[in-house]
């Protein structure tokens, strides 16, 4: 149907992090830039010129708010007078479609720079995604960009393909939540899909709170600057942007509290007690700033709160989330749920093929917790076995290179969404083609 | 044979025999100016000066024009004879589309009948011309500027970032500035080039360039067609523009603070092995006092590892920054092709043009 080495797809995981995109085929992808955009909302400019002007009619004929988008880690990275940092979905559902273009468009003419008309399309989408978000993901491709196909796969489907099975039990620590879903066959069993608020964005707030309770402050990359007093010696001098929003200044420090986290947090090999961990060596870690700060029991505290979410009451300044960690179960408890939905047949299937995915689970040390973790609450016959690719480019990006795998597949070129089925069969074909 | 080392630039296309220590035999301007070919046309359409730029911002757009061109360095300039074309490697931009790079091998193979074809990324080129696997390059050239790191003979493309600024946006900049305090002087493109080569630098630090910027000593220069300008703090504008990119409009940080958030976003056991081996290369690094500003840039940066600039090795000519990615290119050539590790004419008949994507990276 649509085939050929000539003309290669483009794989999109838009994640709620980072988008991924790069062409298929490849073993990484091109384009990695984080899922948020900065919007400045031209309204506010305009009223404060009118109320200066005095014109009540002109200002009440604007209805619309006009407002500029900034995408991409250059753009987001340049401090701009009233800048919010906005995010396209809330709770897993895309709130803002428009937000959800302008990715694409950044990531598809500006950081691939190809043109979507003579590219299929190969979108990785959330396993819960909705009927109607598909719909409308396959009409803004079709009429929109042009795409001459698409293909909408679960997540989960690409991290089992990435890994050579197509019976196993995905485990995605992402940014903004956790998912353990079972894959059969390359089919997700829906009705055992579990989810869990608690993320890496989750942990990084966590870790943000327990610094600043301890008295560091982390400066963002814009506030302050580096001067040459004397020859060869440097002072920091803080600077002051104060129509910058709070929202900007949040993402600026979770950039870099999330960088801390990657480089100093590991999962304890026991579930984490004050009284164990109050004597370990602390780590040395050099903020941009200059400053140079010790993490100790945070180290093991933070990555600790995946296992066991009531941590978090223990953590001064996250008093907001408690109720939502309290709801929520340790990834243990997920993962034997997950399977117990399962039928009897194939849960040893399952329990032999763990894999884990994401951002968050290229956390050192967390493979092996989380298998001690279930061999303890497994039944004796059960083998538990965890999989995770040994590089930690291919766990970030599993579900990407699952994609790019599957759209080079010779016998995948057939399950393409063409345009013309789109044009004949309207977007609801959609569920059809795409299960 | 020795094979033939290709590097098109938005200015200038540099292109030699792979003779590693010396520099390229041809650097000529990749401007194309098209002659009507009917003689009868009216004087009028003579007078219209039609110039053709076949790379556009680092990218080769115009296929015919770029076809013309190569057949004039190949035969004419580099001595090739028809039926007996040799190999040739050519050094590509960051980020250069798919497409881009098929339909280069297509033209090269279908056109030119070579024997044997290899694309490179510029940045990994640059790295291999001062003897690193390792680095960044941060390559400044007319049309793009590229930062690119590079681990082991492979670009990270996910720390690695291209601006649509180059040396072009500095012409016109110097253009404005001296048709500001020149009115009555007529300046074409051309001669602001190359007064931008003769007179712009950067100052020291942005101090010295707040004084610059008040009370500069000015100069005279007379232009070919004998007027008289003045160039006074025009000259520092310049070399500012890349610091401050508020300078020519954009909203941006400055060239070392981009090099450093794009490094900051790669594993951190890697940075200091990037940062300390960083490569400034591409024509416009080669303004007077522009490393010096780098380096000092660099000190005050927002970063615990400073980046530091390596020195090209004695054994290579000087002006190594405006033709590094050739000279990279010189030294793959040698290593590549004898090993045959290229697309070959075969390869190409079997396969078609996405052979190149498999055995080029």
């Amino acid at each position: 149907m649509y085939g050929g080495d000539e003309v290669s797809a483009i794989v999109v995981d838009l994640g709620s992090h980072t988008c991924k995109a790069g062409y298929a085929g490849e073993d990484a992808p091109k384009a990695v830039f984080p899922s948020v955009l900065g919007s400045i909302d031209e309204m506010e400019v305009d009223d404060a010129d009118n109320s200066d002007k005095n014109s009540g009619t002109a200002s009440d004929s604007k209805s619309k708010s006009k407002r500029k988008l900034y995408v991409g880690t250059q753009d987001l990275g340049f401090r701009r007078d009233h800048m919010e940092v906005l995010s396209p979905v809330k709770d897993g559902i895309v709130a803002d479609w428009d937000m959800v273009e302008n990715i694409w468009d950044h990531a598809l003419r500006k950081c691939l720079l190809i043109d979507p008309k003579e590219h299929p399309m190969l979108l990785a989408e959330p396993c819960s995604n909705t009927q109607q978000q598909r719909e409308k993901t396959a009409e803004i491709m079709f009429e929109k960009y042009q795409v001459p196909a698409l293909f909408l796969a679960k997540n989960a489907v690409l991290t089992s393909f990435a890994s050579g099975r197509a019976t196993s039990l995905v485990v995605d620590c992402g940014g903004g939540s956790t998912t353990v879903a079972p894959v059969h066959d390359g089919y997700v069993l829906q009705k055992a899909v579990a989810t869990s608020p608690i993320g890496g964005d989750f942990l990084t707030d966590c870790l943000l709170k327990s610094l600043e309770d301890k008295g560091i402050s982390i400066k963002p990359r814009y506030a302050f600057k580096r001067k040459e007093i004397r020859a060869g010696e440097f002072q920091i001098v803080d600077l002051d942007f104060p129509n910058t929003t709070e929202s900007y200044k949040l993402y600026s420090q979770r950039v870099i509290v999330g960088d801390i986290k990657e480089c100093v947090c590991r999962a304890p090999d026991t579930p984490y007690d004050d009284t164990s961990y109050s004597n370990i060596p602390m780590t040395p870690y050099e903020l941009p700033d200059g400053q140079t700060i010790e993490i100790g029991a945070d180290r093991f505290k933070i990555p600790d709160v995946l296992f066991n979410p009531s941590l978090v009451q223990t953590i001064p300044g996250m008093e907001s989330s408690v109720e939502t960690a309290s709801s929520a179960r340790g990834l243990p408890q997920m993962v034997i749920e997950s399977i117990n939905k399962c039928d009897v047949d194939i849960r040893r299937e399952l329990f032999s093929g763990i894999l884990l995915s994401g951002g968050t689970a290229s956390m050192q040390q967390l493979k092996e917790r989380l298998e001690k973790d279930l061999l303890e609450e497994t039944p004796q016959a059960a083998r538990v076995k965890v999989l995770s690719s040994g590089n930690a480019t291919e766990r970030r990006f599993s579900v990407w290179i699952g994609g790019s795998i599957l759209a080079s597949l010779g016998s995948f070129q057939q399950m393409w969404f063409s345009k013309s089925e789109f044009e004949e069969h309207g977007a609801s074909y959609i569920q059809r083609k795409c299960p | 044979m020795e094979a033939v080392v290709v590097d098109a630039g938005t200015k200038l296309l540099k292109a030699g025999f792979a003779v590693p220590d010396q520099p390229p035999s041809m650097v000529i301007p990749t401007q194309m100016k098209r002659v009507p070919e009917d003689e009868s046309l009216t004087d009028a359409s003579l007078l219209e000066n039609v110039t053709v730029d076949p790379v556009v911002r680092g990218f080769i757009r115009d296929w015919d024009a770029m076809e013309d061109l190569l057949r004039h360095v190949l035969y004419t300039g580099l001595g090739w004879e028809i039926g007996n074309e040799g190999q040739i490697l050519f050094a590509d931009p960051l980020a250069t589309p798919k497409a881009v790079r098929e339909q280069l091998v297509q033209l090269m193979f279908e056109k030119f009948n070579i024997s044997g074809f290899y694309a490179s990324e510029q940045a990994v080129l640059s790295l291999y011309a001062v003897g690193r696997i390792s680095g960044c390059t941060v390559d400044i050239g007319h049309g793009k500027l590229d930062i690119a790191s590079v681990i082991e003979g492979a670009v990270q493309h996910i720390s690695s970032r291209r601006f649509e600024v180059g040396g072009l946006d500095l012409t016109n900049l110097f253009a404005k500035e001296l048709q500001k305090s020149n009115p009555l002087v007529n300046l074409s493109i051309s001669d602001v080039e190359k007064l931008k080569e003769r007179y712009a630098c950067s100052a020291e630090d942005d101090l010295s360039y707040e004084k610059m910027q008040k009370a500069c000593p000015e100069e005279l220069h007379t232009l070919p067609d004998g007027q008289v300008i003045k160039i006074g703090r025009e000259r520092y504008t310049v070399g500012e523009a890349l610091f401050q990119p508020s300078i020519l409009g954009l909203e941006a940080h400055g060239i070392v603070e981009q090099l450093v958030r794009c490094i900051s976003t790669v594993s951190t056991e890697n940075h200091r092995q990037l940062l300390e081996n960083t490569v400034l290369c591409g024509g416009t690094a080669s303004m007077t006092g522009f490393e010096d500003r780098f380096q000092k840039e660099a000190l005050v940066s927002s970063s615990a590892i400073r980046p530091s600039l390596v020195k090209p090795p004695e054994y290579m000519p000087d002006n190594l920054a405006n033709y590094s990615a050739w000279v990279g290119g010189a030294i793959l050539a040698k290593v590549v092709f004898p090993q045959n590790q290229h697309v070959t004419k075969a390869d190409y008949d079997e396969t078609g043009p996405s052979i190149v994507h498999r055995k080029c990276f």
